[in-house]
C-alpha cells in the first residue's frame, strides 16, 4: 500500500473482540480527503463495528488511529465530534417530537446563552448550510411527520452544523425509496466538491459503483483490500466481498437464486377478503378493505414502506382478535373466532418482523424458544398438561442438526448466537411441523449472505412442495427475485398486484410512495 | 482435559456468585463500621448475628418458623416479578389470609369435625382469600393497566384496617386484652407439632417450594410465564395469553401469601392478633420482597436465600437482646445486599 500524505483519516491494525467473536483483526483502513469512500462487506463483516471505534462508541483491543497525520484518542462520540467526524447511523437518531431546528441545535450549547437557546441564528446558519448543499427540508415540522429521507438530510446538516469534516453514513439506504437515493447522491457529490470527506457503509455493490470513488472490503473482520472504483470491476468486488463461498449474487447483493416453475394449487390456501383491521399500536395505521389471495405453490410477496400495514397484515392472520371486519379463510375455514395457537394448529406459522423483539426470547435456550408456539402442541404434553421436556430436548437436537444452527448445544441461550443463526432457529421452529401456510415479515434483515441465501431456499422449499408463503419484505430487490406475485401497500390499502412477468421496480417503487 | 472442563465449571460458578460475594462482604463491611462507630463490639455482634440461629434446638426451631411464612412471602413477590410485575401486596394478602382463618375458624369451633379437616379448610380459606385479594390487583393490571406496584399497596392499607376491624370488634374480639386481638381458636385447630415447638407448616412451607418448582419447570402456564417474562412481545405473538398469565401470576402469589397468614395464625399465635405478620421489627411482606429480589425470583435459589435470611433475623433478635443492638441496624444490613446485590449484578453483567 502507498503512504498518502493526502490521508485525511487512517486506522492502523485496529482489533477488536466480542466474547468470542472476533469482530476486527488488525484493520488497516485509510481515507483520502474530500473522497467518497465506500466501506462494503456483507452484514456481520464488521463495518459498523471500526464505524463505531471512529466515533468512539466502542475501544479498539489494540491499533492507532491518525487523523491527517495525527495520532488520535476517540473515547467517546464527544470526542469524535470534536475531531470533526459526525456519524449518520442507520435507525434516525433524531428526538420525534421535535422540528428539524430544535433537533439540530439540540446538544449544541454554544449557540446563545446556557439558559436560552438562539434559535434565530441557528436558522440563519442552517438555511446557509442547506442552501448550499442542496439538502432542503421544513424546519418547523414535527420530524416524526417527515419521511427517512428527510430525516437522513437534517442528520447530514445536523452534522455539518457541528463542523464535521468527514461524515460516516451507516447503510443510508436502507430506508430510502424511488429517487431518494438520486438526491442523496447528488448531495453527497456537493458535499464532497465542499471538501467534506465521506464514508459510505453499505452491503450493496451496486450503490459502492455508482456512488463511491474508492472502496474498501471487509470480510469476517479483516481488511480485503481497497479499489479505484474506476479500475474495477463488480466482479472483483464480488470476489472481495465472498471468496470462498461460492455464492451466486446479484448486483444487489442478494443470492441470485431463480424459482423453478411449479403449478400453483387449484384452489387459494389462503383468502383474505375485504379485510380492515384496528390498530395495533395507539392510532398506528390500519388495513382498508384489502383483499387477496394466496396459492399452494406460491410466494405472495407485499412490498410496501415499513408501517404501510405489514404487520397488521401478517398479524391479522395469526391473531384474528385484531380484526374489525372482513375475513381470513385458511383452507376454507374462516379463523376469525380462533386463537393464535388454534391457527398454528391449523397449519400456519408466522415469523414476525423483529427478530429480538418479536421473535424470540433473547435470553431462554435454543429449546425454550423452539417450543414457543408449539408449547401445546400435543406431541410436547403429558396426559396432566405437564411438558415433556425429553421429547422437547429430542426434538431440538434434532432441529439444531438439520437446519445446521452452529451452536454447541440446544441448552445455550439464543442471544449468543449470530443473526443468521437465530433466524435459522426461527424458521426451524416455524417449520418443525408440516405448514400450509407461512406469514413472513422481513425474515433477511441483517442477515449475511449465506443466511440469506438459506432463507431463500427456505421459502422456494415450501413452494416447491405446494405450501403458500406470505412474504412481507420492505426491501424490493430481495422480493422480487423470489416472489410469484406482489401486491404493494400504501397507507393501509393494497393498491396494486403485479405478476411476476410485469415487474418493475420503478413502478411499484412509486407505488410504494403514493405516487 | 478432565482438570480443564472442571476449572472451566468452577470459573462459570465464581462468575454466578461473584456479585453476591460483593455484594455480602461489602454490606457487612459496611455494617461493622456503624457497629464500631456506635461503640459496640464488631467480633460479638457478628458472630451473635450468623451464629445464633444454631446455637440451641430452641434457636433452630425460631429459625425455621421465621423460614416458613417468609419463603411463602417471598414466591408470592418471586412468581408476579417473573413477569416484571411488583407484587408489593403480600403484607395485604397474608393479613387478610390470617384474617378470614380465623373468622372461618371461630365460626365453626363449635361444629365437631376431625381436626385435620378443619385445618385443611381454614387453610384452604386462608389461601384463596390471599389469591383473591391479590386477583384484584392483577385484573386491574390486565384490564385496566393499573400498575400493580400502586394497587397492591393501596390494598394493604384496607387490608391492615379490616383485620383492626376483625381484632376489635364482637363476636370475634378478646374482650380483656390491651391489644387488638381476637379470641383464641380451639386447641384442636391449632397445627400440630413436629419437632419442638416448629409446627407442620414448616412441612407445608416445604411443600409449596416443590409445588412452585413443579409449576414453574414442568407444565406449560410455567412455561408461559417464564416466556412472558422473557420477552412479552414474543410470547404474545406466538400465542400466549398475556393478561391471563398476568391474572394466574398474582393468583399464585396472593395465595401462598394468605397460605402464610392461615399457618401464622394457626401455628404460632392460635388467634388473631394485630401485627401478627410482622417479625424482627417489619412485616413478612416485606422482607419477603427483600429476599425475592436477592435470590433473583429463581425457584431454587428463593428457598436458600430466604433460609440465609431467616438466620439473620433470628440473629437480630437475639442481637438486640443480648447486645442491645437496635433491630433496625440489620434492616439496614438487609437493605443494603439488595442495593449492593442488584448493581453488583448489574457491574458484572459484562
Amino acid at each position: 500500500m502507498v503512504e498518502s500524505t493526502s490521508n485525511i483519516l487512517e486506522t492502523r491494525g485496529i482489533s477488536k473482540r466480542f466474547g468470542e467473536v472476533q469482530a476486527l483483526y488488525k484493520v488497516d483502513f485509510s481515507v483520502r480527503k474530500g473522497e467518497i469512500h465506500g466501506l462494503l462487506g456483507e452484514n456481520g463483516a464488521g463495518k459498523s463495528t471500526l464505524m463505531n471505534i471512529l466515533y468512539g462508541l466502542y475501544k479498539p483491543d489494540e491499533g492507532e488511529i491518525y487523523m491527517e497525520g495525527r495520532k488520535v484518542h476517540i473515547h467517546s462520540p464527544q470526542d469524535s465530534l470534536k475531531l470533526g467526524i459526525g456519524m449518520i447511523h442507520q435507525m434516525s437518531t433524531l428526538v420525534p417530537e421535535f422540528t428539524a431546528v430544535e433537533n439540530i441545535v439540540l446538544g449544541t450549547e454554544e449557540s446563545g446563552s446556557r439558559v436560552r437557546l438562539d434559535f434565530s441564528s441557528a436558522r440563519k446558519e442552517i438555511l446557509k448550510l442547506s442552501e448550499k448543499f442542496g439538502l432542503k427540508f421544513p424546519l418547523d415540522v414535527k420530524v416524526k411527520e417527515l419521511s427517512a429521507g428527510t430525516k437522513q438530510k437534517i442528520e447530514i446538516i445536523r452534522a455539518l452544523y457541528r463542523k464535521a469534516k468527514i461524515l460516516i453514513l451507516d447503510e443510508p439506504t436502507a430506508y430510502l425509496v424511488g429517487d431518494e437515493f438520486d438526491q442523496l447522491l447528488k448531495s453527497l457529490k456537493v458535499l464532497v466538491e465542499n471538501g467534506v470527506t465521506v464514508i459510505f457503509i453499505t452491503h450493496k455493490i451496486r450503490e459502492v459503483m455508482q456512488a463511491c470513488h474508492r472502496a474498501s472490503v471487509l470480510k469476517g473482520g479483516r481488511m480485503q483490500g481497497t479499489v479505484e472504483i474506476d479500475k474495477t470491476t463488480k466482479e472483483e468486488l464480488v470476489s472481495l466481498m465472498f471468496t470462498g463461498q461460492n455464492i451466486d449474487v446479484t448486483d444487489s447483493a442478494l443470492p441470485n437464486v431463480v424459482p423453478e416453475p411449479v403449478k400453483r394449487s387449484e384452489k387459494p390456501i389462503c383468502v383474505v377478503k375485504n379485510l380492515n383491521t384496528r390498530p395495533i399500536v395507539k392510532d398506528g395505521i390500519v388495513l382498508k378493505d384489502v383483499s387477496f389471495e394466496v396459492y399452494g405453490g406460491e410466494i405472495f410477496g407485499i412490498a410496501g414502506i415499513s408501517g404501510n400495514g405489514q404487520k397488521e397484515l401478517a398479524e391479522a392472520i395469526v391473531n384474528p382478535s385484531i380484526i374489525a371486519s372482513g375475513e381470513v379463510v385458511i383452507n376454507g375455514n374462516p379463523i376469525s373466532n380462533l386463537s393464535t395457537i388454534d391457527i398454528f394448529k391449523m397449519g400456519v406459522f408466522y415469523t414476525p418482523e423483529d427478530r429480538v423483539y418479536e421473535a424470540i426470547l433473547p435470553t431462554a435456550s435454543i429449546k425454550k424458544n423452539l417450543l414457543l408456539g408449539h408449547h401445546r402442541d400435543e406431541a410436547f404434553l403429558e396426559k396432566m398438561r405437564t411438558l415433556r421436556w425429553n421429547r422437547i430436548k429430542g426434538v431440538s437436537k434434532e432441529l439444531i442438526r438439520k437446519f445446521n444452527v452452529k451452536t454447541p448445544h440446544e441448552e445455550l441461550e439464543i442471544r449468543k448466537l449470530s443473526g443468521g443463526n437465530i433466524q435459522k432457529v426461527v424458521f426451524a421452529r416455524a417449520l418443525m411441523n408440516p405448514i400450509d401456510l407461512l406469514v413472513t415479515h422481513n425474515p433477511t434483515a441483517g442477515l449475511d449472505m449465506s443466511s440469506v441465501k438459506f432463507v431463500f431456499e427456505q421459502l422456494l422449499d415450501l413452494r416447491k412442495n405446494g405450501k403458500a408463503i406470505l412474504y412481507l419484505n420492505e426491501d424490493l430487490d430481495e422480493l422480487m427475485i423470489v416472489s410469484d406475485r406482489i401486491g404493494v401497500l400504501h397507507e393501509g390499502c393494497l393498491v396494486a398486484i403485479f405478476h411476476r412477468d410485469e415487474f418493475d421496480k420503478n413502478r411499484i417503487g412509486a407505488l410504494m410512495i403514493g405516487g | 482435559m478432565e482438570n480443564s472442563i472442571s476449572s472451566a465449571r468452577l470459573k462459570q460458578l465464581w462468575f454466578l456468585i461473584r456479585p453476591y460475594v460483593f455484594a455480602l462482604g461489602l454490606a457487612f463491611l459496611f455494617t461493622g463500621v456503624m457497629l464500631g462507630l456506635l461503640g459496640f463490639n464488631v467480633w460479638e455482634a457478628f458472630k451473635t448475628l450468623v451464629t445464633t440461629s444454631f446455637s440451641s434446638r430452641f434457636q433452630i426451631v425460631e429459625t425455621f418458623k421465621k423460614f416458613t411464612p417468609l419463603v411463602l412471602t417471598t414466591f408470592a413477590f418471586a412468581i408476579p416479578f417473573q413477569i416484571k410485575f411488583f407484587n408489593i401486596g403480600s403484607t395485604g394478602q397474608m393479613i387478610m389470609g390470617g384474617t378470614i382463618a380465623t373468622i372461618l375458624g371461630l365460626g365453626i369451633s363449635s361444629i365437631k369435625m376431625p381436626s385435620a379437616l378443619a385445618i385443611i379448610l381454614i387453610l384452604t380459606a386462608a389461601a384463596l382469600t390471599g389469591a383473591f385479594y391479590s386477583l384484584i390487583a392483577g385484573a386491574l393490571k390486565a384490564y385496566h393497566n393499573i400498575n400493580p406496584i400502586v394497587s397492591t399497596i393501596m390494598l394493604n392499607f384496607v387490608a391492615i384496617q379490616f383485620t383492626n376491624f376483625v381484632a376489635t370488634t364482637p363476636p370475634w374480639q378478646a374482650p380483656l386484652t390491651g391489644h387488638p386481638m381476637s379470641k383464641e381458636l380451639p386447641e384442636w385447630m391449632l397445627l400440630p407439632k413436629i419437632f419442638s415447638e416448629l409446627h407442620v407448616g414448616f412441612l407445608i412451607a416445604l411443600g409449596m417450594v416443590a409445588f412452585v418448582y413443579f409449576i414453574m419447570k414442568k407444565t406449560v402456564i410455567g412455561y408461559e410465564i417464564e416466556s412472558v417474562g422473557h420477552n412479552l412481545r414474543a410470547a404474545e405473538v406466538h400465542g400466549i395469553n398475556i393478561k391471563k398469565t398476568t391474572l394466574v401470576t398474582f393468583f399464585l402469589g396472593g395465595m401462598l401469601a394468605g397460605l402464610a397468614g392461615g399457618i401464622e395464625v394457626l401455628g404460632v399465635h392460635g388467634r388473631l392478633v394485630e401485627g401478627f405478620a410482622v417479625t424482627s421489627g417489619a412485616e413478612y411482606g416485606t422482607f419477603g420482597t427483600l429476599t425475592a429480589l436477592i435470590s433473583g425470583a429463581e425457584p431454587l435459589a428463593v428457598p436458600a436465600v430466604a433460609f440465609l435470611m431467616s438466620i439473620l433475623l433470628n440473629g437480630a433478635d437475639s442481637l438486640q437482646r443480648s447486645l442491645m443492638v437496635p433491630v433496625e441496624l440489620v434492616f439496614l444490613t438487609q437493605a443494603l445486599i439488595v442495593i449492593l446485590v442488584v448493581t453488583m449484578r448489574e457491574r458484572f453483567k459484562k
